[in-house]
C-alpha cells in the first residue's frame, strides 16, 4: 500500500460572479426618509409588471385605481396588500389600561381567524372580501392584481387574483457538464453550548480532502465552493447585557471568532468560500445585512478565496444563478402566515417576486428611496434559505420552463447536516456528520 | 431693585380715573392697532411673529415655488417627505414617469428651495 501516491488530486474550479451590489448600502445616504419611499418603489415596479401581465389574464376588464372604484363595476385593481392582524404585537399595548399582571405571552404565530386583507395604492385603500384571497396565505407587502367589484358595503369582493409569478429565467448553456458540487452549511453557532467543534472540524476535513481514501478524496476534489449561510457565531447573551465587561470577559467575546477563523483558514486554503451574516452574527440588524468585517477573520481574510458577503446573497457559479438568505425572511413569513412546509414559503416569495415582502412592516429593513433591492428580476437556478429546522428540498417548475432548486438548509449545530448540490443536474443530497461513539 | 418710593411712578402708567359722569356715553374706541381681528389690515401682528425680524411673506407666494409645490404634491411621483426635490425628480425620471423638464431646470437653476415643502415641518 502506497502512503503517498505520485499524482496529486486537483480540485475542480468554476468561475464566480458576485451579484451582491444591489444589497450594499454603503452608497446610500440617510436624509430622514421614511418607509413610504421603499413602498412606492416596490408598488411602481410591481405595478408596471402586473399591468403588462393583465392583458394576458383578463383583457376585457378595465384597470382602475382604488379611488376610481364604483359600486358594481367589475374591474381590476393593483396595489399593495396589507393584512390587519388582531394578534400582531403593537407598541400601544404597553400603554393599554387593561394591562394584566401576567406578562404578555408571545405566540410563535400571530394569525387569527379574524384577520382581513386590505388593498392599498397611492389613492386609497379598500377592504377585501370574498374567499378567493385567503388571509392565511398572504402577508403585508405583497403586490397583486385583483379582479372583482365593489360591494354596497364599500368593500371589494375579490373574484380572482393575479400574482406576478416566477420571473423569467436566463437560459443556461446545455453543454454536458461534469459533476461539480457546492456545499451549503448554516447555523454553525460557534460559541454556543450546543455547538460541537468536532462536527465542524469533520466537515472541514472532509471538504479539504483530509479524510478518507483516494476515492473519497476524489469526491471531495469535485467540491468547488462552500457557502456558509449565516449564524456562524453565537455570543452568550450574558455578555451582551449592556454593562461594561471585565477584561477577562472581553476575551470571551472574541473567542468564538478566533475559533471560527481557525476553521475558515483551513477551508480558505483549500477552496473558495462565501460567508453570509445571520441574525446572531455581528452585522447590522436590518436587511440587507452587510458583509461581516474582514478584521474579524485575520487569518482567513488574507486568502483571495475568502469572500464576506451580504445577506441576501446572489452570485453565479459557471453561469448558474444562486440566490439565498440566512432565514430572516422565511422566519418572518412563518410568524405572519402559514403553509404546509418551509418550501411553500420559498415558492411563494418567488411567485410574488419579492424576497422579503414583510420588510419593512415586521422585518427590519433599510429605508431605500429609489429602489427595492428585494425584488427578484431574474429567476435563480438555486434558491436557498439557511437556519431552518430540517433539510428539505424541491425542484420547482415554472410555467415558462423555469427550473429552480429550492433548498432549506438546517442548522448545523443542531443537526450536523450540510447540503451538497450537484451543479450538473441541480440534484441535492445531505451530508451528515455524527460524533456519537456507539458502544 | 431698590428704588425710592418717589420713582415708583415711572413703573406704572398713571391713569386718570375717568369721571363717572352718567350722561356721557363713551364712544367705542377704534379696534387696537395690532389686533388680528376682522377689521384689521395687518395679517401678522408683530407680537405673534417670532422670526427674527424679517417677514417672509413674499417667498411663499413665489410663482416658481408654487410650481414646485405642485410637483411635490403630485402623487404619481411618490412621497415627497424625506427626499430632496431634485432626487425625487431624478428618481421619477429613472422610473420612466416622465416628470416635466421645466422642474429640473428650475431646480438646477439654484434660486429655489431644494427641499420639499414638508421639510423640517414633519
Amino acid at each position: 500500500m502506497e502512503v503517498d501516491s505520485q499524482e496529486q488530486l486537483q480540485r475542480k474550479q468554476s468561475t464566480y460572479l458576485s451579484l451582491d451590489e444591489n444589497f450594499e448600502i454603503q452608497k446610500e445616504v440617510y436624509r430622514g426618509q421614511q418607509y413610504s419611499q421603499i413602498y412606492f418603489a416596490r408598488l411602481h415596479m410591481m405595478r408596471t409588471l402586473l399591468y403588462s401581465l393583465v392583458p394576458n389574464w383578463k383583457s376585457h376588464l378595465p384597470v382602475c385605481t382604488v379611488l376610481e372604484l364604483e359600486e358594481g363595476k367589475e374591474c381590476i385593481i393593483v396595489g399593495t396588500l396589507y393584512k390587519h392582524m388582531k394578534l400582531k404585537p403593537c407598541i400601544l399595548d404597553e400603554y393599554s389600561k387593561e394591562r394584566s399582571v401576567a406578562p404578555l405571552i408571545k405566540p410563535h404565530n400571530f394569525m387569527h381567524q379574524d384577520d382581513y386583507l386590505v388593498l392599498e395604492d397611492e389613492s386609497g385603500r379598500v377592504k377585501l372580501g370574498g374567499t378567493k384571497l385567503s388571509p392565511s396565505v398572504y402577508v403585508t407587502g405583497v403586490v397583486v392584481a385583483l379582479h372583482g367589484k365593489e360591494t354596497s358595503a364599500g368593500a371589494f369582493f375579490v373574484e380572482d387574483v393575479l400574482e406576478a409569478g416566477l420571473p423569467p429565467q436566463i437560459e443556461r448553456p446545455l453543454k454536458s457538464r461534469e459533476d461539480k458540487y457546492v456545499v451549503f452549511v448554516s447555523g454553525l453557532s460557534i460559541g454556543s453550548s450546543s455547538s460541537n467543534p468536532l462536527q465542524f472540524q469533520l466537515l472541514v476535513d472532509h471538504i479539504t480532502g483530509h479524510l478518507g481514501d483516494e476515492e473519497e478524496q476524489g469526491l471531495a476534489a469535485e467540491i468547488v465552493h462552500l457557502v456558509i449561510v449565516g449564524n456562524s457565531v453565537e455570543i452568550s447573551h450574558g455578555l451582551l447585557n449592556g454593562q461594561n465587561l471585565a477584561s477577562k470577559d472581553q476575551s470571551r467575546l472574541s473567542e468564538p471568532f478566533k475559533e471560527l477563523d481557525i476553521l475558515l483558514t483551513q477551508i480558505a486554503a483549500s477552496l473558495p468560500l462565501d460567508i453570509m451574516p445571520g441574525s446572531s452574527d455581528p452585522a447590522n440588524f436590518a436587511l440587507p445585512q452587510q458583509p461581516l468585517n474582514r478584521c474579524l477573520f485575520p487569518g482567513s481574510a488574507t486568502y483571495n478565496t475568502f469572500r464576506s458577503c451580504t445577506n441576501p446573497h446572489c452570485f453565479e457559479l459557471d453561469s448558474i444563478r444562486f440566490l439565498g438568505t440566512s432565514g430572516q425572511n422565511i422566519d418572518d413569513l412563518t410568524k405572519y402566515s402559514e403553509a404546509k412546509d418551509k418550501l411553500d414559503f420559498l415558492e411563494r416569495t418567488l411567485r410574488w417576486r419579492h424576497l422579503a415582502p414583510t420588510a419593512p412592516n415586521t422585518l427590519g429593513c433599510y429605508p431605500f428611496t429609489d429602489r427595492d433591492p428585494f425584488l427578484i428580476d431574474s429567476c435563480p437556478d438555486v434558491y436557498f434559505v439557511g437556519n431552518q429546522e430540517k433539510y428539505e428540498t424541491r425542484l420547482l417548475k415554472g410555467l415558462e420552463g423555469q427550473l429552480v432548486r429550492l433548498i432549506c438548509i438546517p442548522r448545523f449545530c443542531e443537526t450536523g447536516v450540510a447540503v451538497v448540490l450537484n451543479m450538473r443536474n441541480l440534484e441535492c443530497h445531505a451530508l451528515t456528520f455524527g460524533t456519537q461513539i456507539s458502544s | 431693585m431698590a428704588t425710592t418710593s418717589k420713582n415708583m411712578n415711572v413703573f406704572y402708567r398713571q391713569k386718570k380715573n375717568s369721571s363717572a359722569s352718567t350722561g356721557k356715553k363713551s364712544t367705542k374706541s377704534p379696534s387696537p392697532k395690532h389686533a388680528a381681528t376682522f377689521g384689521s389690515d395687518i395679517t401678522q401682528p408683530p407680537a405673534l411673529v417670532c422670526h427674527g425680524g424679517s417677514l417672509d411673506l413674499k417667498d411663499d407666494f413665489d410663482e416658481q415655488e408654487q410650481v414646485l409645490r405642485q410637483f411635490d404634491m403630485n402623487m404619481a411621483y411618490g412621497p415627497c417627505v424625506g427626499i430632496t426635490r431634485l432626487d425625487r425628480w431624478e428618481r421619477a425620471q429613472r422610473m420612466g414617469l416622465n416628470p416635466p423638464k421645466e422642474i429640473e431646470s428650475l431646480l438646477r437653476g439654484g434660486k429655489v428651495k431644494l427641499e420639499s415643502l414638508f421639510d423640517g415641518r414633519v
